[in-house]
């Protein structure tokens, strides 16, 4: 009996305890909190937080896993269960802010002074009626990833005598595939030479196929697929260019230079390539490292260079990023509060010792779990964190630069930013236009996107139109 | 011996009686069905309304911000899209049919007739239902991979066919879809089938083999006729979650290629991802009318004896 009574009155202590013993700091949950077995990761998080709370003790950095994606931030949203701070892509915040799921960060912004110090490009991308919604992490611009192993031994590259790969002739040319026509001829060779491989991956699944056959389309001289025109927007997907970029998609794939396979999407590039079952692919400079870390891709083994022109003028690179985006039911101390942690994080254009820390922490982490540390597109436009994070980037970079260089240098004045309405849905539109023209050998690129041009402009930009 | 009086008489048709004894009788009952019922309400009753009443509003995120009439309705009937997924949702039911509804059947006969390792055949033919649905989808799109170097291709190859696109040849997806499907249902529904058979009595099948019934006569005159409730009931089961197609599509094909694939409930699915909802509800709902109709119609159709009954 007197145990019980010993049970019973610790647990009524406990639920005391748990009832009166409140925080009242104000908690900041932090959505791209890395998953617990990143523990090199979550190490790092851990050392920002106990950096960020011992300078503001009135906050309270809450660990949150999220992973945005648009069937999931509807629930989370609805539920008011939307961490404070999380990211998205560059594509998602008008859909975001017309379904009233993140909140104007304008005030907050200019209170800190980072306002002006963003990218201009990136800021137009992350505002609405001259608000903004968002602060930039970092940019991407899409490119033309090799398997230099494999396009050495089609004979497309050279060796030095120090057993690196040589690029560029003599003369500085590129070696490298620089047009359209050049992937195809390399391609070729790459099918004849090396049994069961493709030259290059053609996304057409889950969106990717569109992002990335929209830069395909404008390298083939397609100015825009949206036009705004009288004050309507039209839509232009069965542009010339972009026919005849669907054209060279057709012809790769009746010559077996490419899969047939219609499903392909974003996580398939390095599968292929790190399986080496493809010697190019395109993809984004941010997601360089995935080879590497998913299937050990040797550092040592791969370039980087700016994507290729189909008409021998165009050249351009998509240019995106990954923003973060603060949650509408966020209070504006939150809001502050995250916006400080970012600089906690070495995601802030402030250069103070703070800031340039946690940027070295970040590059040695990187480092410790082998990842390829690369230059990186900047979010900040402002000169002072400019000259220091790209000091800092040299000290940790760890690949051949000669092979990332062209991209590097070119991507200023090739970059182009995303379209700028329902850009995923028009994704997807042209995915179904790749789709057909892979599996059915019959199809014609100008009528495939013909329809997908009359759909567009019907499901999607009539409602902006109206 | 004394008798003992009740003390009040009671009147058997008053309300209070009536409520007393209806409580009385039935409280217990209900108190077991309470949370049952909560969790019903909360669950399932609770957000099919909703969906309803979201696919005649304006949205706004999950919150309906305006009525709309039938204005999302229109717009979905309106939408290609929506027309595909529809003849598309019955191209998977018709192949369902053809590759998925019979095989069980066989597999249920098969395995009643089989005398020795019945328990390993029966495991074996469960086997594949064990298997997360997702994971089946996954494995098998890795098999249907359309490259040269891929398993079933290099098959093919061997024994001198010519390499197919599989899931990338349009004409393929569906009934490669529903392949994957029977693959993984077949042998839950054969097990059903199993334990009909093994309610038929013996003794029918000594009178049809004394009435010189051979092996297509037993199986025609006995085994049909008693298995024929089952095939019903699972006919009606088999066409509802053949329209309820989802999963499978979306990771194996993305309903793709160019649409190919994508189902009814894939297109609502979409619509949710567009930040749709008020559409991607009206989806839902047109798909709930059309198996509701669907299955009126059958059991019309398949119960004539009640019809005739009721005409008398």
């Amino acid at each position: 009996m007197r145990k019980l009574l010993v049970i019973i009155l610790l647990v009524a202590c406990g639920l005391l305890s748990a009832c009166g013993g409140g925080d009242d700091r104000i908690k900041v949950s932090i959505g791209m909190w890395p998953e617990e077995i990143l523990t090199k990761d979550v190490e790092m998080f851990r050392s920002w937080e106990e950096n960020f709370e011992k300078d503001y003790p009135q906050y309270d950095i809450v660990p949150d896993h999220y992973t945005y994606s648009p069937d999931t931030v509807i629930a989370k949203a609805t539920a008011n269960q939307l961490p404070v701070v999380f990211q998205t892509y560059f594509t998602e915040p008008k859909k975001l802010i017309a379904n009233g799921f993140i909140r104007d960060i304008t005030a907050e912004l200019q209170e800190l002074g980072w306002y002006d110090k963003m990218d201009p490009m990136m800021r137009e991308t992350l505002s609405a009626d001259g608000k903004i919604y968002g602060v930039p992490r970092d940019g991407y611009g899409l490119g033309l990833f090799l398997n230099l192993e494999m396009l050495y031994d089609v004979g497309v590259i050279e060796k030095n005598s120090d057993g690196t790969y040589r690029l560029h002739d003599d003369s500085g040319n590129p070696l490298y595939p620089t047009t359209f026509d050049d992937i195809r001829r390399v391609s070729e060779l790459i099918v004849e030479n090396i049994d069961y491989t493709y030259g290059i991956v053609i996304l057409s699944a889950n969106k990717n196929g569109g992002w990335q056959f929209s830069n395909m389309a404008w390298n083939f001289g397609c100015k825009n697929l949206q036009v705004y025109r009288d004050g309507k927007w039209e839509a232009n997907l069965n542009d010339p260019g972009a026919v005849r970029a669907l054209e060279w998609i057709q012809t790769m794939r009746q010559e077996e230079l490419i899969s047939s396979d219609a499903s392909l999407s974003y996580n398939d590039w390095y599968l292929k390539i790190g399986s080496k079952q493809v010697a190019m692919a395109f993809c984004g400079s941010d997601a360089l490292s995935l080879p590497v870390t998913n299937y050990n891709f040797p550092l040592d083994q791969f370039a980087f260079v700016p994507m290729p022109t189909g008409d021998g003028e165009s050249r351009y690179s998509l240019y995106g990023g990954t923003p973060y985006v603060f949650s509408a039911n966020a209070t504006d101390e939150q809001v502050k509060g995250a916006l400080l942690f970012l600089k906690y994080m070495g995601r802030s254009p402030e250069v103070d010792d703070i800031s340039v820390d946690a940027m070295e922490l970040g590059f040695k982490t990187a480092q410790e779990k082998g990842m390829p540390i690369l230059p990186t597109i900047k979010a900040w436009a402002d000169p002072d964190y400019l000259e220091v994070a790209n000091e800092l980037e040299e000290k940790y970079i760890n690949v051949n630069m000669d092979y990332f260089k062209d991209f590097f240098d070119t991507i200023n004045e090739m970059k182009k930013p995303e379209e700028p309405n329902y850009c995923q849905d028009m994704y997807a539109l042209l995915d179904n236009a790749i789709q057909s023209i892979l599996s059915n050998p019959n199809a014609v690129a100008q009528s495939e996107l013909t329809t997908a041009n009359a759909q567009f402009q019907k499901n999607f930009l009539s409602k902006i139109n109206k | 011996m004394e008798n003992s009086l009740p003390s009040k008489i009671i009147d058997r048709t008053s309300s209070s009686y009536k409520i007393k004894k209806f409580l009385r009788k039935n409280l217990g009952g209900w108190l077991i069905m309470l949370p049952g019922l909560a969790l019903f309400t909360f669950f399932v009753w609770k957000p099919l309304f909703q969906n309803i009443i979201l696919s005649f509003s304006h949205t706004m995120g999950m919150k309906a911000v305006g009525f709309a009439g039938f204005e999302n309705y229109k717009s979905v009937f309106q939408d290609v899209f929506f027309i595909d997924a529809l003849v598309n949702t019955f191209k998977y039911l018709f192949w369902s049919i053809i590759i998925g509804f019979f095989i069980p059947i066989i597999l249920g006969i098969l395995l009643s007739e089989v005398v020795h390792f019945r328990g390993f055949f029966r495991l074996g033919i469960y086997f594949p239902s064990i298997v997360s649905g997702m994971a089946v989808a996954i494995m098998w799109s890795y098999l249907f991979d359309p490259n040269p170097g891929a398993v079933l291709n290099q098959l093919l190859a061997r024994l001198g066919f010519k390499y197919s696109g599989f899931l990338s040849n349009p004409k393929l997806t569906i009934p490669l879809i529903i392949l994957t499907m029977t693959w993984r249902g077949a042998g839950a529904t054969a097990l059903i089938y199993l334990s009909s058979l093994q309610n038929i009595s013996n003794s029918q099948y000594e009178a049809a083999r004394i009435d010189g019934a051979n092996w297509f006569n037993r199986l025609r005159f006995v085994t049909f006729p008693h298995l024929m409730p089952t095939i019903k009931l699972l006919f009606i089961l088999q066409v509802i979650s053949v329209f309820q197609v989802f999963y499978e599509p979306m990771v194996m094909t993305g309903g793709g290629p160019n649409g190919a694939s994508v189902s009814l409930l894939l297109l609502s699915y979409n619509y949710y991802q567009q930040m749709e909802l008020s559409k991607s509800a009206a989806v839902a709902v047109i798909l709930s009318l059309i198996i509701i109709v669907l299955t009126v119609i059958y059991l019309r159709l398949s119960n004539p004896n009640k019809r005739e009954a009721k005409n008398v």
